[in-house]
């Protein structure tokens, strides 16, 4: 295990390391309050602690398809663990305004139809205030590169640097602690990590699939699950849950 | 953020109890409060004598067992709580630290609402008060399980439909106290004058100490000195009955009924250690039930031809229907059944062998015993369900043996058609002795159950398990001690063949996720219907039995093989009692079932809705198939503790 301590530990450092290196060319830059909270958003992890005593904000973004550099987010739903807990009051779901039609298939999925969305606001406007809402927290999600892929294309052109929140991939969570060990890629069976997969394997209900607020749910309800598989294998710090589920970039 | 964005949780809280009375609007305030937790299975949620629950706890899915721990680390199961039910008031509201353990026996996802917030939701609302200081009290009542509690809180024309008034009259409350005694040296006729006196039936004779030595009863005149011939003048020490047979006031009628029943008395002494306080007769039990068993019986003894069998068998239903009727233990029920039936099955066997004698067939080849299989052979059979049962008679020599074989197989279908039309039925996949494979000699009986049990055979073994409860009713008793020893012996020798039995249970899983939707779909229409049978009785008397044939065990009712299994600690004192409860608390229900098919002229079967359960027999049946899904845990992991060893 020594191997692995170092690897959650060394991806910490090398995300502290860039967002040093950011705070070091944006010193005495004049930044939305927002960026500048950001900015800050590694400064409270305790790698030895365990995962449990941070904070998450587990999120799902609805999108016009699944190409990222052509479609557009539709809705955004998050909520937040404390303590290994999903708060159902501190919710964040708003649906965006993509600033073009719906492809049919995609409201096919999500069932978001243009006049829901036309009185929506830029999915921009949207983003900033999930900021707000994210603030520090660690960021989960499933399949999180193309979620982050989303909202660093907001960052990127708002304040020009990317997200720099922690963030865990519950595809990767699941790679690592329920496939069997496939370095090379060989077998792909992604599938087994699938929402719905996973959903049906801890038999987890989710009440509103396909719907942003509805599939976050689905999300944090599994990351539970991962936190407490760890635990109860006496893993459960965050440096552990890094190196099994940090994102790969 | 104003309307709650996920309103299939509201749904979800808007249909738990106290809940439902909230308005939409703080419906939807307090889920905003709440939490999603999740615990796994095993895990201790709250623990005994520590700190209070921070939260209140609703199971959304999976559920927990809440029990009291005890000083020698056993604990009681007070309750299993479900979808839709919460856990954590207790200790929340008191404050103080916390008197039951809460554990996970499945995975939980549990709502939490925060301790403030539900203390507010209480002081606000008197749903909640009284919805959670009454699940305070229930709590603390389940902890004393009294099994005479468990149908008194039913209101009034319980599902049950038993009388509550008539199950609970004891005997102290029927007997007559002014009992009229003499010493052994009366004479009978003195005697007879203080009782024609006194009015009574009967006077009980006394030894210098005051304790009971027998009973001189208007049937003991009657018989023994008006037309037995005796003297008038002898002492009653001479005439009376004896031994007598007394009974604690404190026991139910219906005890007093069947032990007089199984002596054949009109008149028991109610006496409490040692001490005379009383006499009951059939007449006071008769004011209680509205007619005297004992007669029935005596009729059935009484019988000549095989023709009068139907007439009693007509007029024993309905005495065992209203036996059943008036209640008690299920151990009661079941003795009182099994001894009709034992006595019936002998009467036909005794009419039939006359008749073939005076048919010219002639007597019984040679020696034998009728085996009760299945439910009868267990001492269960309660109710009139299929016929199960063998004949086994002692080898013949080579020359008599095909006429032999012949005679007694006329026997067993005479007896098997004569049991069906006194109301046993019989079913496709009933083994009955009038077929030549369940009627044979004992050498025959051996190979045939050895082959079973070394899986040479061609029985279905669905159906093997009843056939080890064999027990003989009619007939010599050393066939069946033969039978079960050589049983035993070859049981020994294939292991494997326990393991397979133990892993044949035709169903899975105690149904609890079935009693759990219910308590989700109150509000609607629930149609659904559970069978006692199949999904309790079977799996617990299997199971029950597994073990019983795994120690070589005598005993064939699963209540003495309970007994047993605990003694020889198989089974802890507590786990034994819960199957016993289980068990009893079905029969009971299934009875009950049964019975009210039958008033309302239906087809009788096993199944109940739940819905028109009691809370208490639905909190009951919860708990027994708890303990059902226990017991067959306990059978997986000894049979493949066994495999690996």
């Amino acid at each position: 295990m020594a191997e692995g301590f170092q690897t959650g530990g060394l991806r910490l450092s090398l995300a502290r390391a860039r967002n040093r290196w950011l705070r070091f060319r944006l010193r005495g830059r004049e930044l939305d309050p927002r960026a500048r909270a950001n900015l800050g958003a590694l400064d409270n992890l305790r790698l030895d602690e365990p995962a449990r005593s941070h904070r998450f904000v587990v999120v799902d973004l609805e999108t016009t398809g699944l190409d990222p550099n052509k479609d557009r987010v539709v809705s955004v739903g998050a909520f937040r663990v404390v303590g290994g807990r999903v708060r159902l009051g501190e919710v964040f779901s708003e649906l965006c305004n993509p600033g073009r039609d719906i492809p049919v298939e995609s409201i096919k999925v999500h069932a978001i139809v243009p006049d829901m969305i036309h009185q929506a606001r830029p999915a921009w406007e949207v983003f900033l205030d999930f900021l707000g809402f994210l603030g520090r927290d660690i960021l989960v999600a499933h399949f999180a590169p193309f979620d982050v892929y989303f909202m660093n294309r907001v960052m990127k052109g708002q304040f020009g640097f990317p997200l720099q929140n922690l963030v865990l991939d519950t595809v990767e969570l699941c790679r690592t602690l329920l496939l069997k060990p496939d370095p090379y890629g060989v077998y792909l069976d992604f599938k087994k990590c699938g929402l719905d997969a996973l959903a049906e394997l801890f038999e987890v209900e989710v009440p509103e699939r396909h719907t942003a607020l509805g599939d976050a749910l689905a999300t944090a309800l599994i990351f539970q699950r991962f936190m407490q598989k760890l635990e109860s294998q006496g893993r459960g710090s965050l440096r552990e849950m890094i190196m099994l589920g940090g994102m790969v970039a | 953020m104003g309307e709650f964005p996920l309103p299939r949780i509201k749904d979800f809280i808007r249909r738990v109890t106290p809940f439902d009375t909230l308005g939409e609007e703080e419906l939807g305030a307090v889920v905003a409060h709440m939490e999603i937790a999740y615990f796994p299975r095993g895990e201790v949620i709250i623990r005994a004598g520590g700190p209070p629950a921070t939260d209140l706890a609703i199971i959304q899915s999976g559920s927990v067992k809440v029990t009291l721990p005890e000083m020698e680390g056993g604990e009681i199961l007070v309750d299993i709580r479900g979808e839709g039910e919460t856990f954590g008031a207790v200790s929340l509201l008191q404050g103080s630290q916390a008197l039951f353990e809460v554990t996970a026996r499945e995975d939980v996802i549990a709502f939490l609402l925060p301790a403030a917030k539900f203390r507010e939701l209480v002081d606000r609302h008197p749903a909640f008060k009284r919805h959670f200081s009454f699940s305070l009290a229930r709590n603390l009542q389940a902890v004393q399980r009294n099994p005479a509690t468990w149908f008194a809180t039913g209101h009034q024309g319980d599902a049950l439909g038993l009388d509550a008034q008539l199950a609970r009259s004891q005997v102290g409350e029927l007997m007559t106290t002014h009992v009229l005694t003499c010493n052994p040296d009366t004479p009978v006729r003195e005697a007879a004058r203080q009782m024609t006196r006194r009015r009574v039936g009967s006077v009980v004779v006394c030894g210098s100490e005051g304790h009971p030595l027998g009973i001189l009863t208007d049937t003991d005149l009657r018989a023994r000195v008006l037309a037995g011939g005796a003297d008038p003048e002898a002492p009653v020490g001479e005439v009376m009955s004896r031994p007598v047979r007394s009974i604690h006031p404190k026991a139910f009628a219906f005890e007093a009924m069947l032990e007089m029943i199984r002596h054949r008395v009109h008149h028991l002494v109610v006496s409490e250690g040692g001490r005379l306080l009383g006499v009951i007769s059939d007449h006071d039990l008769r004011v209680v039930t509205g007619a005297a068993p004992v007669g029935v019986v005596r009729d059935l003894d009484k019988i000549h031809s095989p023709d009068e069998l139907e007439l009693v068998h007509q007029r024993l239903d309905p005495v065992l229907e209203m036996l059943l009727r008036l209640g008690g233990s299920a151990q009661y029920m079941l003795d009182l059944a099994t001894e009709f039936n034992d006595r019936l099955t002998a009467k036909i066997l005794e009419l039939t062998e006359l008749e073939m004698e005076s048919q010219g067939l002639g007597r019984a080849p040679a020696t034998y015993a009728w085996l009760a299989l299945g439910s009868a052979g267990r001492r269960e059979q309660a109710l009139r369900t299929c016929q199960m049962n063998g004949l086994v008679h002692d080898e013949l020599p080579p020359q008599r043996r095909e006429a032999g074989g012949k005679w007694f197989l006329t026997l067993g279908s005479r007896v098997v058609e004569r049991l069906a039309s006194a109301g046993f039925p019989l079913c496709p996949e009933g083994q009955v002795a009038s077929q030549p494979a369940w009627c044979q000699d004992r050498l025959a009986w051996v190979r045939t159950l050895e082959d079973l049990i070394a899986e040479r055979g061609v029985c279905v073994m669905p159906q093997a398990g009843p056939l080890f409860d064999f027990r003989a009713v009619g007939g010599s008793d050393g066939f069946a001690a033969y039978l079960r020893q050589r049983v035993t012996k070859a049981l020994e020798e294939n292991r494997r063949f326990l393991a397979r039995l133990a892993r044949l249970l035709p169903y899975s899983r105690a149904p609890l996720g079935f009693l759990r939707d219910y308590v989700v779909d109150k509000s609607g229409e629930y149609q659904a219907r559970l069978d006692l049978k199949q999904s309790g009785l079977t799996p617990l008397v299997h199971g029950v039995r597994v073990l019983a044939l795994e120690q070589g065990l005598a005993a064939t009712s699963t209540l003495e093989r309970l007994e047993a299994l605990a003694r020889r600690g198989v089974i802890s004192e507590t786990f034994a009692s819960d199957l016993r409860e289980a068990f009893s608390f079905i029969t009971l229900l299934r009875i009950a079932r049964h019975l009210e098919a039958r008033a309302a002229g239906l087809e009788p079967d096993a199944q109940v809705v739940p819905a028109s359960l009691s809370p208490v027999q639905r909190k009951m049946l919860k708990d027994s198939f708890a303990v059902i899904n226990e017991l067959q845990d306990l059978l997986a992991r000894r049979h493949q503790d066994q495999r690996v060893a």
